[in-house]
């Protein structure tokens, strides 16, 4: 028997705690093979909270993709896929129907279309704060005919409804279960055994889980790894077996490693909101301008060490049907254009203003300081204001600002979701400009969000998309590849591709060490 | 008894000012929990459910009134509950203050072994090779900054040699051996810089003492080299340690955040930080508090030690 270094320093640890050195030996190693094995995920963070419903960020997201299950999800690759509801269909203008499989939730009790209706309606609460409240405020009725069947009659016609039904925003629970601590019992294929607040949480596979043979892995320990270079270090010293936000910097090192894997995507992306209430930025022609001025492929390489690529329209992703090849590039570096811009708007000489970023995030400072550098060209003077995240997000809300840069990704590949950084009617957020209202814009969106034909869809949002690059109330900058790392022998698990990434601990019901 | 009930009273007095600032502080500064809470993922929340949250959070009630509440509840010993996850900051506090002092207390463990026996060895043989060469290793232990110690230990020991985890933390009582491995490099990259202050307060106490007249008495009186050194030089040199020591450790209380961050160890340190970014009011207010009291009681033992190290001060 061969002892590892890390074995022998384990054991001469222990030396004072005789007894334990057996248990400790091999401790570190996460994962074991075939069926029944171990799974460790090192998270960029500690979730905030495990409420449902709740858009508590990216690692509450993938905990949701673990213990929950909605009526829908997202695919591997990336197509809405049945869960709790087996399958689903239209029925008339507003009404949607789905038809329940035969599921239980981790209490062992049947999930009955009574208990959709009553998480649908706890979500519509007037008092909720589930983030799709509003979508589902959008509800006439909720039907159940029989045990297996819900039907939804929405207001007005909605073709998003499935799109949100397969976030991790809308996970199903048990009636009855959710309490004080915000935990609440799921369907999903793992239950939550044990946590310790801020360090780790701890699952065990549902047996009672609805896909035959799954879940593969018998437990998941889900660590908090918030130092980009720790989480990756703790997947080289093979302390976890996959991490999430592959640091950009750290991309090539982990492709070389042949031990290791690596799965990227474009998804999220950065882009520019402007206050048009006062200043330069009220006048669409300078907005243009700044959009004609980026170098985008400098942001990509600042911010993203190469790991990206220009966004030069709006994020609509390539191959979707709505990807049109020559808006896409719409806002492509033209110094001339943006200079007679200027001169047009009577600002040929520059001027001075504030960009607001923040110096939290590594990625926003890089992407602030080159769009600082690039308007130099235009004699525009920026000046960097780069509070914590916390006071950056307080100034976008509150509209104190004259021009910011921002990070999102789509909830889904749905163009409605254009909606949350374009919208002008709805409320005041430092996702989306301020002050700036482009005659049509919204009026539009509801027409494409109401519209079933996907021919006359990609024709409302081609009207959109030559209104956007018009009257920049937004201003595309560049899309960031979004990372997994994991060991090479983890099978199973998938990054969906596009805004999809961050649902992509679904797929880990189906994933096994081989 | 009169000097002892003043210096408390003055240490209450302290204790309440720094809550009262810190309450003040942390809702002057832009930013809003629930706006927080509801923003994650850059998601833009419904302003209506921001409301809804505020108003369950206690957020809309007058800044006195949240004020009154809160010193109201700290007197009764109720720190509130956290507005990320409604956990009790107490519960949460005790959970991780021990985490932190541990730490302190593993890195002040080796600081004083190493520095101490350095520091003497070094100023015994002044200007001899040993000196010369553990006084260049102190200076550049003092130069480094400490997350450069901890990268390149993760660096070095976890991703190339792989002896030990790269970081993270298991509780002693699920796995003793684990846990004390995990402690062994975030208290040793603490322990760099500790100790080489530790080495240089101790060098020229020593040397310092050395000189002294009853030193040379007792020279003279024949005693031995290392009875002059363990009950003469030593223990007179060691007041001015105790002292650095004593304030090196009361910094460190809130001050280890870089390296538990570099090493995941979940302390009190990355509990503040994570409640400030998250402008987790009732997190902030209790962890400066316990952090404060803690720093008043350090203070305090260390009078204590004087007292116990120097008869002069016990009879003075």
């Amino acid at each position: 028997m061969r002892i590892s270094r890390r074995g022998f320093l384990v054991v001469g640890a222990s030396l004072p705690l005789a007894g334990f050195a057996g248990k400790v030996m091999g401790q570190t190693s996460s994962g074991s093979s075939g069926k029944g094995g171990n799974l460790t995920i090192g998270l960029s963070s500690y979730p905030p909270n495990l409420q449902p419903w709740v858009n508590a960020g990216s690692a509450a997201g993938t905990m949701a993709a673990l213990i929950h299950r909605g009526l829908l999800s997202f695919s591997a690759d990336g197509q809405i896929q049945g869960e709790l509801a087996e399958s689903w269909e239209r029925d008339g203008d507003t009404g949607w129907v789905f038809h329940l499989r035969q599921a239980k939730f981790q209490n062992g009790s049947p999930v009955r279309a009574e208990d959709i209706k009553w998480n649908l309606e706890q979500v519509a609460d007037a008092k909720s704060t589930a983030y799709m409240r509003s979508q589902f405020q959008g509800v006439e009725r909720i039907e159940t005919p029989d045990e297996r069947t819900v039907r939804l009659i929405m207001k007005q016609p909605t073709v998003a409804v499935p799109d949100w039904l397969a976030t991790y925003f809308m996970p199903m629970v048990a009636p009855g279960t959710l309490s004080r601590d915000s935990f609440a019992v799921g369907a999903g294929p793992f239950k939550l055994k044990k946590l310790e607040r801020g360090v780790s949480i701890d699952l065990e596979a549902f047996e009672g889980f609805y896909k035959p043979g799954m879940p593969k892995f018998e437990t998941v320990r889900v660590v908090a790894y918030p130092d980009e270079n720790l989480r990756v270090a703790a997947l080289q010293s093979g302390d976890v077996d996959l991490i999430d936000y592959v640091p950009w910097a750290a991309m090539s090192q982990i492709e070389q490693d042949k031990n290791l894997r690596l799965d990227t995507t474009l998804g999220p992306y950065m882009y520019l909101t402007f206050n048009g209430r006062t200043g330069p930025f009220a006048d669409a022609r300078v907005r243009r301008a700044v959009a004609l001025a980026i170098k985008r492929d400098d942001i990509v390489q600042s911010a993203f060490f190469g790991r990206g690529a220009p966004l030069e329209g709006l994020p609509l992703q390539e191959g979707t049907p709505y990807y049109d090849a020559a808006r896409a590039h719409g806002w492509r570096r033209d110094l001339d254009a943006a200079k007679a811009l200027l001169a047009e708007a009577g600002l040929s000489g520059g001027f001075s203003c504030t960009l607001l970023s923040t110096a939290q995030y590594g990625m926003h400072k890089n992407t602030a300081e080159v769009v600082q550098q690039n308007l130099a060209d235009l004699n525009i003077v920026v000046n960097l204001h780069m509070p914590d995240w916390a006071t950056r997000v307080a100034l976008g809300n509150r509209g104190q600002y004259e021009f910011a840069v921002n990070g999102t990704a789509m909830e889904s590949t749905d163009p409605d979701n254009l909606s949350s950084v374009l919208d002008d009617t709805a409320a005041p957020s430092f996702i989306r400009s301020t002050g700036i209202t482009v005659p049509g814009l919204s009026a539009l969106l509801h027409q494409g969000r109401a519209e079933f034909d996907t021919k006359k869809r990609r024709a409302i949002y081609a009207k959109v998309e030559d209104l956007v690059l018009q009257q920049a109330p937004f201003v595309g900058l560049a899309w960031r590849s979004q990372g997994y790392a994991m060991k090479a022998n983890l099978q199973g698990f998938t990054n969906i591709p596009g805004p999809l990434s961050f649902y992509s601990a679904t797929t880990l019901e189906n994933a096994s060490l081989a | 008894m009169e000097w002892f009930v003043k210096r408390l009273g003055i240490s209450v007095l302290l204790v309440w000012l720094v809550a009262t600032i810190v309450f003040l502080a942390i809702y002057l500064v832009p930013g809003d929990p629930a706006e927080l809470l509801l923003s994650q993922g850059g998601a833009a929340p419904d302003p209506a459910i921001v409301e809804d949250l505020r108003d369950q959070l206690g957020l809309n009630r007058p800044v006195l009134e949240q004020y009154l509440h809160s010193m109201a509840g700290l007197l009764r010993g109720d720190l509130g509950y956290s507005m990320m996850d409604g956990a009790p900051i107490a519960g949460e506090i005790a959970t991780r203050l021990p985490r932190t002092l541990e730490l302190i207390g593993a890195a002040a463990l080796i600081s004083v072994l190493v520095g101490v026996s350095t520091g003497t060895l070094a100023a015994v043989g002044a200007g001899g090779a040993f000196d010369r060469i553990a006084s260049a290793l102190a200076g550049l232990g003092l130069a480094v900054p400490v997350f450069v110690v901890g990268t390149v230990a993760i660096l070095v020991f976890a991703q190339s040699l792989r002896l030990v985890p790269a970081g993270g933390f298991v509780p002693f009582s699920q796995d003793p051996a684990q846990h004390l491995i995990l402690l062994l490099m975030p208290a040793g990259t603490i322990a760099v810089g500790l100790s080489a202050t530790m080495f240089r307060v101790t060098r020229s106490a020593v040397l310092e003492v050395t000189l002294r007249d009853y030193v040379r008495t007792a020279r003279a009186k024949g005693l031995s080299f290392r009875r002059i050194l363990t009950r003469h030089i030593l223990r007179n040199a060691l007041i001015p340690v105790v002292t650095v020591l004593a304030l090196n450790l009361g910094t460190l209380l809130g001050g280890t955040v870089l390296v538990e961050y570099v090493f995941n160890w979940p302390g009190l340190s990355g509990l503040l930080v994570d409640a400030v970014n998250g402008r987790d009011y009732p997190a902030v207010v209790g962890v400066v508090l316990v952090i404060s009291i803690l720093f008043v009681t350090l203070n305090f033992v260390v009078d204590v030690l004087y007292a116990v190290l120097d008869p002069r001060v016990r009879h003075g």
